[in-house]
């Protein structure tokens, strides 16, 4: 079996034929996500428009065995949604209506290919929000969020998606649906919906998603404050944090990364004499936001800050954060490609980590810019390469574990929020002993006995027993 | 030609893959499909110069869908020039493209008579007798004004009270032909501004269409007569007039001139140097001592049809970075009736001549315009482009909203009587 013109021809009585993309020039572009080096075209691309074409067509590549790859908008950057050998993609990009908004009870119901910022647009007349934000907010999907339980800026305060999560409507890899739409606050059985954010697209395909809205606060604050070196607003943070002075977020970018922002179409003003720019945000009523910054303007003082600015009008308050929000980008000004790091540091250790990592990059040639999220610890170096050049992208690699094994003899983690998908696969048994990947690969087979969804990534192929799986096309 | 050739490999390096242009895409927006987004486009672009895949018709077929309203550049955080590298990719397939004789022959009559003012007039006169007998309307052709309102501009136009500065305008290809009402009011503002206005006989087009469309040689070819058309107009001490224009896609076309001269340095200087001293009319309105003598002319209660809505052409907030200007005079000529319009910076499909090559899909994306225009409450929708106009009139007639379009001249105009 395996993709046929019979399946092709079954596939598109269910999805129409603009749902059926077989053609290899509308293939190719779906070769690769946001780590561009690994690639594989997939043999079919399929946009159903809401759950019962996902059923549907599940159903299809079922019955013929064909391993599935779902992708939203394909902004993650630890290859969750490459696509596999011989396998299917199922994109999200037609699925793009907001259901239900209840602003009483808070809740809304989206599709999965909703943006991310499209729902925040959505619950902004009722005085609403989202909270988890990821950097790629302006195109990454909810169904993506999910599937890498993402996180963002604020999430040092609200927590990450899963936290957001109350509902999902799942179509299982056999193409059955499986409605846990109705908003749990406090899920009763076991939490599928937990155990299903953050599964990287194994477990099934979300086509629903039930969020979580929070009120805006009354009053929101942007502050930026320009540090002279890099230590210094590492120290800062960890100053914050044990005083338990804690803005809503606090991002750290530093001098390559506010020389490529600057030079970009999302110029914030960061002035480029300082080594490092610190964003915050205070938020709470009047009173808490004034309380809150007396005790952080001297801590943020005693680490040297200087040029500190306050923002409340949103247009303000938005341009400081789209340079945040861009820098990625922003960085592609500087080479063909960007590798993002994501680890997880405890907090004391930040200042020595960020340090580091520079290192380690240096030590390699490689250029690396830092911008992370500080309050939660997580780094995010950005090394620049070119994957025309194979040398040197083996030695981003080889940075990138290095940095992965030094984050995690500090007692840090693998990923903060992109995932471990395809990257960091080879890194999973340093963190997780051989019994701790038996278990989450036995609750995989549970739902996905013949491992055909995004197969290859999350869970490392020998631990997984993944050898079983007949390959794709194989009867 | 080679396929390497027919992509600008260099530019299609800056794209780092972030995907943040997919949500600001219309054909992204209304397929869903990763192939048909900008990042999608450049992969495509990349992957042929690579020899991943073949320029066959499919990927033919992606360049064309594209609209060119450059919405993906303004929110590119790498820099990627995304307009140029299309036009690069668009005229190289043009020169390897087997058309039909046919299709060669109506697109070489169609290119050609906007480089003719002869040709203009005579299309005009033949549409306008065509549109007596239906054909027109059956064709969805733009409804075109009377003989008496196509009247070309005269070449020189006194300012009221007191000159502060002489000007060139440009009249344009189609301009006077569909939107003859707007060259008037143009003219009228300016002068009441304090200019001099001062009309090129020699000039026709400037080649924008052209180059969108992957005529490239017509387009140098336009270009640099363009250049030469207003070098020739000079102030007393013979420096060249600043060239104001009311048409965002010329704008922006003609401020990008050096593109076309890569491997000619001199020309490529001169049009630098034109691209220098031209400006949107809302540009050049909104600096001093203009903004003052037209401010004192303005008087909001004039204005007979709002709620007013503005509507961002293309060309010119992502073509040319002109976003605050048109709004603040706007605001000044309309008072407190000026609306919001959701998503002002979207395109609204005319993009061109895609709206008559690919009517389907311009409707497409014109479709959610309509939309916000209907939700936003306005009475007259105010841009600046001709295509747009024509556009955004013809989705009103079908969508049966009682609303008008106008070009900010002419809201101005009525404002400073
Ligand atoms: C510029 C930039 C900035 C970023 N900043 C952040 C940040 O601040 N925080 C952060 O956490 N991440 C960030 N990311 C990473 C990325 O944007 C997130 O991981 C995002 O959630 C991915 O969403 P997506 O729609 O692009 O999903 P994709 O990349 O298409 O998919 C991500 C994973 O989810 C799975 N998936 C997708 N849709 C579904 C579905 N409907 N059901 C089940 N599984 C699904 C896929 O198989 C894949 O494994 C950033 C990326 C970029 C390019
Ligand atoms: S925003 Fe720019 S760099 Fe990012 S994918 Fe789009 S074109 Fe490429
Ligand atoms: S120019 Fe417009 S239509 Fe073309 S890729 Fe960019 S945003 Fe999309």
């Amino acid at each position: 079996m395996g993709v046929d013109s019979t399946l092709v021809e079954a596939l598109r009585r269910e999805l129409g034929s603009d749902g059926v993309l077989d053609r290899r020039s509308q293939r190719v572009p779906y070769e690769c996500d946001g780590l561009a080096f690994a690639r594989q075209v997939p043999e079919l691309v399929l946009l159903p428009r809401d759950t019962q074409q996902t059923a549907a067509a599940m159903r299809l590549l079922h019955e013929a065995r064909v391993a599935i790859v779902p992708r939203g908008a394909g902004t993650g950057l630890s290859g969750g949604a490459t696509p596999v050998e011989g396998g299917v993609t199922i994109g999200t990009g037609r699925m793009r209506s907001v259901l239900h908004i209840d602003a009483l009870n808070r809740w809304a119901r989206v599709q999965a290919g909703v943006v991310n910022a499209d729902l925040g647009h959505a619950c902004e007349s009722h005085g609403l929000f989202y909270a988890p934000d990821p950097s790629s907010q302006k195109a990454c999907t909810v169904g993506g969020n999910v599937g890498e339980n993402s996180g963002g800026p604020h999430c040092f305060r609200y927590g990450n998606t899963s936290q957001h999560v109350l509902g999902l409507v799942i179509v299982t890899p056999q193409g059955e649906i499986l409605d846990l739409s109705e908003p749990q606050v406090d899920p009763q059985g076991l939490d599928l919906v937990g155990l299903f954010t953050g599964s990287e697209g194994m477990l099934g395909i979300a086509t629903e998603i039930t969020v979580r809205l929070l009120p805006v606060p009354e009053v929101v604050e942007t502050w930026v404050a320009l540090f002279r070196s890099l230590d210094a607003a590492c120290d800062a943070t960890s100053d914050l944090i044990a005083a338990r002075a804690e803005p809503s977020a606090i991002e750290i970018l530093d001098k390559l990364t506010i020389e490529a922002v600057e030079q970009s179409v999302l110029r914030a003003g960061y002035p480029q004499d300082a080594e490092a720019v610190m964003l915050l945000e205070l938020e709470g009523s009047e009173a808490s936001v004034q309380a809150n910054a007396a005790v952080i303007e001297p801590l943020l003082a005693v680490r040297g800050a200087f040029g500190l600015r306050r923002a409340r009008a949103s247009a303000d308050r938005a341009r400081l954060w789209a340079g945040r929000k861009g820098a990625y980008g922003a960085m592609g000004r500087i080479a063909p490609d960007l590798y993002v790091c994501d680890a997880v540091v405890p907090r004391r250790h930040l200042r020595a980590l960020v340090r580091r990592t520079t290192e380690i990059c240096s030590g390699k040639g490689l250029r690396i810019a830092n911008v992370f999220h500080a309050g939660d610890g997580n780094l995010h170096p950005n090394i620049s390469y070119d994957r025309r050049n194979p040398e040197e992208l083996r030695r981003v690699l080889e940075a990138g574990d290095e940095m992965m094994r030094a984050c995690i003899e500090a007692g840090g983690s693998l990923s903060g929020e992109h995932g471990i998908g395809l990257e960091k696969l080879s890194a999973m048994p340093w963190m997780f002993s051989s019994e701790d990947l038996a278990v989450m690969c036995r609750v995989r087979e549970a739902w996905d006995p013949e491992c055909r969804m995004n197969p290859g990534k999350l869970l490392p192929i020998r631990a997984c027993m993944e050898t079983r799986m007949r390959a794709p096309g194989a009867t | 030609m080679d396929n390497h050739s027919l992509v600008d490999y260099a530019k299609s390096l800056d794209c780092v893959h972030c995907g943040l242009c997919l949500n600001s895409c219309p054909t992204y927006r209304i397929t869903g499909r990763e192939s048909s987004s900008p990042r999608g486009r450049i992969h495509l672009m990349r992957s042929v110069a690579e020899g991943a895949i073949e320029p066959d018709d499919d990927f033919a077929e992606e360049m064309d869908f594209c609209l060119l309203c450059r919405n993906c550049e303004s929110v590119c955080p790498s820099g990627v020039r995304y307009g140029a590298m299309m036009e690069h990719t668009r005229g190289a397939l043009e020169e390897r493209r087997q058309r039909p004789w046919t299709a060669r022959l109506a697109r070489s009559i169609g290119f050609g008579i906007l480089r003719d003012r002869m040709a203009l007039r005579v299309t005009a006169r033949l549409a306008r007798l065509a549109e007596g007998t239906g054909l027109a309307r059956l064709v969805g052709a733009p409804a075109l004004p009377r003989h008496a309102e196509r009247v070309l501009l005269p070449t020189h136009m006194p300012a009221e009270g007191g000159e502060l500065a002489r000007v060139a305008m440009l009249e344009g290809c189609v301009m006077p032909e569909l939107l003859g009402h707007v060259q008037r009011a143009t003219a009228q503002v300016l002068q009441r501004a304090g200019c001099t206005v001062q009309i090129s006989p020699m000039h026709v087009c400037c080649g924008s269409l052209h180059a969108h469309n992957g005529e490239v040689k017509a387009a140098c070819e336009l270009a640099r007569a363009t250049i030469e058309a207003y070098e020739r107009l000079t102030d007393e001490r013979g420096n060249p007039l600043p060239l104001i224009i009311n048409s965002a896609g010329c704008g922006s076309h003609i401020k990008e001139f050096e593109h076309l001269f890569a491997d000619d340095e001199t020309m490529a200087v001169r049009a630098r140097a034109l691209s220098g001293r031209s400006f949107d009319l809302s540009q050049f309105l909104a600096r001093e001592p203009f903004r003052s003598r037209l401010m004192q002319r303005l008087n909001p209660k004039a204005s007979h049809q709002g709620p007013y809505a503005w509507d961002d052409p293309c060309h010119l907030c992502h073509g040319q970075g002109v976003r605050r200007e048109p709004r603040e005079l706007l605001q000044a000529a309309v008072g407190d009736g000026l609306v919001p319009l959701a998503d002002p910076e979207s395109c609204c499909g005319s993009a061109g001549i895609y709206s008559l090559l690919r009517p389907r899909d311009s409707q497409a994306v014109l479709q959610p315009r309509i939309e916000a225009l209907r939700a936003s409450g306005a009475r007259t929708l105010v841009t600046s482009n001709p295509g747009c106009q024509m556009q955004w009139e013809a989705g009103i007639r079908t969508a049966q909203l009682d609303v008008s379009v106008s070009h900010l001249a002419e809201v101005l105009e009525r404002a400073s009587r």
